[in-house]
């Protein structure tokens, strides 16, 4: 792919990047709306620019500062921040943050105790699946639990991607909400110290989890098969681990170790091993009633940035901001699409902008089909708000 | 409120404004008390409340002991008998709508202490917080522990009406609702759809079955929307009662009062600092006086030469309050990251961070250490390496690392046994007397403290020749002022 060393042309290429692609109008649109009833200057964006100069506080009149704005600065990189009370600046410290969407950060350097394609910064189509079911777990459960609708779902730029709820009852949700929300899609806690990351008790499985477990196995042969999670002895023994029945744990082992290296075959003997185990020790089940869906989940669940997602004024990088390392647009997607986004159909700055460069078509048709699918949804935000306000004077809820 | 102290006291309410007044035994405290006090009784009241809620902050906090479990009331009820609060001990074993005397005394009573520790612990955003959990926990015991008959009064008098599902619309969801409540019967429970926001408590833990931005909640879990609302109100009440303390405080023997209040009863929140530690003496340290969660924060520094935001907050606060200086803090990190990264990058990336917890940078706060509690209750994610090691670490791993320490198997043994029963901080206690060879048995409540305690024990500030001076720290430790003030709330 061209352009990852083109790191010094971002200053040339920037300028019409902004100018002739950018979504400049649709963005204001988006952020009026999200920063209502709220004046759109009291919602803080933020710039980097070249060498690591990071700009907090700005603001915004309408599309036409932000043009001017993005013109005179020329960011590598924009990010988003609250919406507060009064116009947000360096030193006003009365200001504080009134609403701010709900949003999710999903990154796969999370991921690297599990991935076995890559790490740290890489990412393939491989690990990319971990990615769908992230999305498409998330999604549903914003919508069928929560009830929101007005769900963007954004490419961060390099390895992973970002959520924005920007329904009214999101966006004013206060940080214990949004904790509570956090923590109901979180189910892998712990951190090195700990195999077992997943505990689903020996009560009913909740709906929401049960939903997830099944748009889990839709991918999970597959999975296996990518990731080969245990096929070396390091992976075999990191499952091991997982298991917290001593007597279950070294007939697995001595099943598994000498037998077949396909994680697939593995984990059919596993399944039945554990099946077995579970009809000839009936008072051990029910540590390990749920076992299975306890390691598939730690094996493909999204593992959510919480910190992102309870605090309430972080800042997240912009749709359509460019990743200064990788060029690559941040852009819109439908969730139903995740599946078929290809990580090198994502347009980059430099393919865009250089109609000679092999890939310059499809970025473009891409792009413009980003564009479109942010549209989609700040029409129908603007729709919703729109509601809102003719209902709004006596919205409250009565007790 | 308004308050009216006079040298002695008046007899102001006859019994049958009292019965109007004081229909029942929980109030959700919404009007203030308007009678006269006299200082006497005024101090008494107060007084008796922190006993009160002491006794709950010990069952939760230090015990151990689940919220509401048996053990839970049995220990709370016990202690206030032991103190002789009988009054208390009334209100909250069963609460009712009795009509003799000794019940609207009680009531009263109880509705004037609430109002006067609002006073008291109005001041800072950590009382406040201490204050608002407690409160929330006798609230939550008292609905408890009511009748039927009496929780249908309650919601007539504080106009709660929230009306239950059709049979229709629970039929059509029953399958879930069967799923998502742990209660057996859900076919013979009412249930009741409130906003998912009203019952946080219930979405957090997944207790609840949530569908279009609605929690279907069974009768039972009630109590999480009358929390959430209580909570909410006192919140409100203690940010208005703090504005107003102008007023109040035009006596000056009250605000003696109060403030005594706050101060016999306020933790170290370790945010100033006394002496100055050198970065130097920190690998040495680390062995000798930190506790396990620090330790482990400071060996991942020397060898992965990284950490990640939640650490490096959990670690740079901690030795801002052991008393490392802010430029011996940048140089101390500085030394490790630039070990895998540029100065630049550090420079640019991490520097803002320590700056910013000496409060220089950002909102410019005196940010104060993380305390035991704070520690247990975050999260911890994937690659982390913060939290306690207690909480958060696997048994077995603990157990390991122990070891490699050179914990002999026994005090390891120990460590684990009290660790698995879930009692964290007392297997932190343990880690603490196996390090230092000694048999204290502190209340640890702080990495700080822990700290403080471990360089009192090395200089000789507490001798521990003799047994019967652990008879003695050993009691002092078990009253354990304010020891948990820092408990997130929310
Ligand atoms: S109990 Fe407190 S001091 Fe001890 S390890 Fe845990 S957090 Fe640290
Ligand atoms: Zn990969």
């Amino acid at each position: 792919m061209v352009g990852e060393n083109n790191y010094n042309l971002l200053p040339d290429m920037l300028p019409i990047y902004y100018t002739r692609l950018f979504p400049q109008n649709i963005l204001c649109r988006w952020l009026t709306c999200g920063s209502a009833p709220q004046p759109l200057s009291n919602r803080e964006l933020s710039f980097t620019l070249a060498d690591d100069i990071y700009l907090r506080y700005l603001t915004i009149n309408n599309q036409k500062e932000l043009q001017t704005l993005l013109q005179k600065k020329c960011p590598h990189k924009l990010d988003i921040g609250g919406v507060y009370n009064t116009k947000p600046s360096i030193g006003r410290h009365d200001a504080v943050v009134l609403s701010r969407e709900l949003v999710f950060d999903i990154d796969l350097t999370d991921y690297d105790e599990i991935r076995t394609c890559c790490q740290e910064a890489k990412v393939c189509e491989k690990c990319w699946k971990f990615m769908v079911i992230a999305c498409e777990i998330i999604d549903k459960a914003l919508k069928e639990d929560f009830g929101f609708q007005n769900i963007l779902w954004v490419f961060s730029g390099r390895r992973g991607i970002h959520c924005w709820v920007s329904d009214y009852d999101a966006r004013t949700l206060d940080s214990p909400g949004r904790g509570a929300i956090a923590d109901y899609l979180c189910l892998i806690l712990g951190g090195e110290g700990q195999n077992k990351k997943v505990y689903l008790g020996s009560d009913n499985l909740h709906s929401s989890v049960r939903r997830s477990l099944n748009i889990i196995d839709k991918y999970f042969e597959e999975l296996l098969q990518d990731q080969e999670f245990f096929s070396t002895a390091d992976g075999l023994k990191k499952l091991l681990k997982i298991i917290p029945d001593e007597g279950l744990r070294s007939q697995v082992e001595k099943v598994l170790d000498k037998m077949n290296e396909s994680s697939v075959q593995r984990w059919m003997s596993f399944i039945n091993i554990y099946e077995s185990y579970c009809r000839e020790n009936t008072n051990a089940v029910r540590k390990i009633r749920y076992l299975i869906e306890e390691i598939k989940i730690q094996y493909c669940y999204p593992r959510l940035d919480v910190n992102v997602t309870k605090g309430f004024n972080h800042l997240l990088k912009s749709p359509f901001s460019i990743h200064p390392k990788t060029g690559k647009v941040s852009i819109v997607f439908k969730p139903k699409n995740a599946k078929s986004m290809k990580l090198d159909e994502i347009p980059t700055l430099y393919s865009l902008l250089d109609d000679s460069s092999p890939d310059n078509a499809l970025h473009q048709t891409n792009m413009r089909t980003a564009v479109k699918n942010f549209q989609e949804v700040v029409f129908s935000l603007e729709k919703a708000e729109a509601m809102r306000r003719r209902n709004d004077p006596n919205m409250s809820v009565e007790f | 409120m308004d308050l009216n102290i006079k040298r002695k006291s008046t007899k102001t309410a006859v019994t049958g404004s009292l019965v109007e007044t004081y229909p029942h035994d929980l109030q959700m405290y919404k009007i203030p008390p308007t009678e006269n006090l006299s200082l006497k009784e005024f101090e008494t009241l107060a007084l008796e409340r922190v006993v009160l809620l002491r006794s709950l902050a010990t069952a939760t906090t230090l015990k151990g002991l689940r919220l509401n479990s048996e053990e839970w009331t049995d220990y709370i009820l016990g202690d206030l008998r032991t103190q002789g609060l009988k009054y208390y001990v009334k209100l909250c074993e069963k609460s009712a709508c009795g009509t003799t005397d000794a019940d609207l005394q009680a009531r009263r009573k109880d509705h004037i202490a609430h109002f006067i520790l609002r006073l008291a612990y109005c001041r800072t955003e950590e009382l406040r917080r201490w204050f608002i959990a407690r409160e929330l926990e006798l609230f939550k015991m008292r609905f408890a522990t009511m009748r039927g008959d009496a929780i249908d009064t309650f919601f007539r008098l504080n106009n709660l009406c929230y009306t239950d599902i059709t049979d229709e619309e629970r039929n059509e969801i029953m399958h879930q609702l069967r799923e998502c409540t742990s209660y057996a019967n859900a076919e013979n429970t009412k249930f009741y759809k409130v906003k998912f926001y009203e019952v946080l408590d219930l979405v957090k833990a997944r207790k609840v079955f949530l569908k279009g931005g609605y929690a279907y909640i069974p009768h039972k879990d009630f109590i999480s929307v009358l929390s959430a609302q209580y909570r909410t109100h006192l919140k409100q009440s203690l940010a208005k009662a703090c504005h107003h303390l102008g007023e109040v405080e035009q006596d000056e023997r009250l605000v003696a009062l109060l403030k005594g209040l706050h101060q016999s009863y306020s933790g170290n929140d370790y945010s100033s600092v006394k002496a100055v530690i050198p970065i130097e003496t920190l690998d040495t340290l680390s062995v000798k006086s930190y506790p396990l969660c620090m330790r482990q924060l400071h060996e991942h520094l020397r060898t992965a030469h990284h950490m990640k935001h939640g650490g490096r907050l959990q670690y740079g606060l901690f030795l801002k309050g052991i008393g490392v200086t802010l430029e011996d803090s940048l140089r101390f990190w500085r030394e490790e990251f630039t070990k895998i990264m540029d100065l630049d990058k550090f420079e640019k990336q991490y520097a803002y961070n320590v700056r910013y917890n000496y409060g220089k940078e950002g909102s410019k706060r005196n940010y104060t250490p993380f305390s035991c509690l704070k520690i247990i209750n975050n999260t911890v994610g994937p690659g982390d390496c913060h939290g306690c090691p207690f909480r958060h670490c696997e048994p077995n791993n603990l157990k390991n690392r122990l070891i490699g320490y050179g914990f002999d198997h026994q005090a390891v043994h120990d460590i684990i046994d009290i660790t698995k029963k879930g009692h964290y901080q007392i297997a932190c206690s343990k880690y603490f007397d196996a390090s230092h060879n000694v048999d204290l048995g502190l209340g640890i409540n702080h990495p700080n403290q822990y700290f403080e305690e471990s360089q009192k024990l090395i200089k000789g500030d507490i001798k521990m020749d003799q047994k019967k001076e652990k008879v003695v720290i050993k009691k002092e430790i078990n009253d354990l002022d304010g020891i948990d003030f820092d408990e997130p709330l929310d």
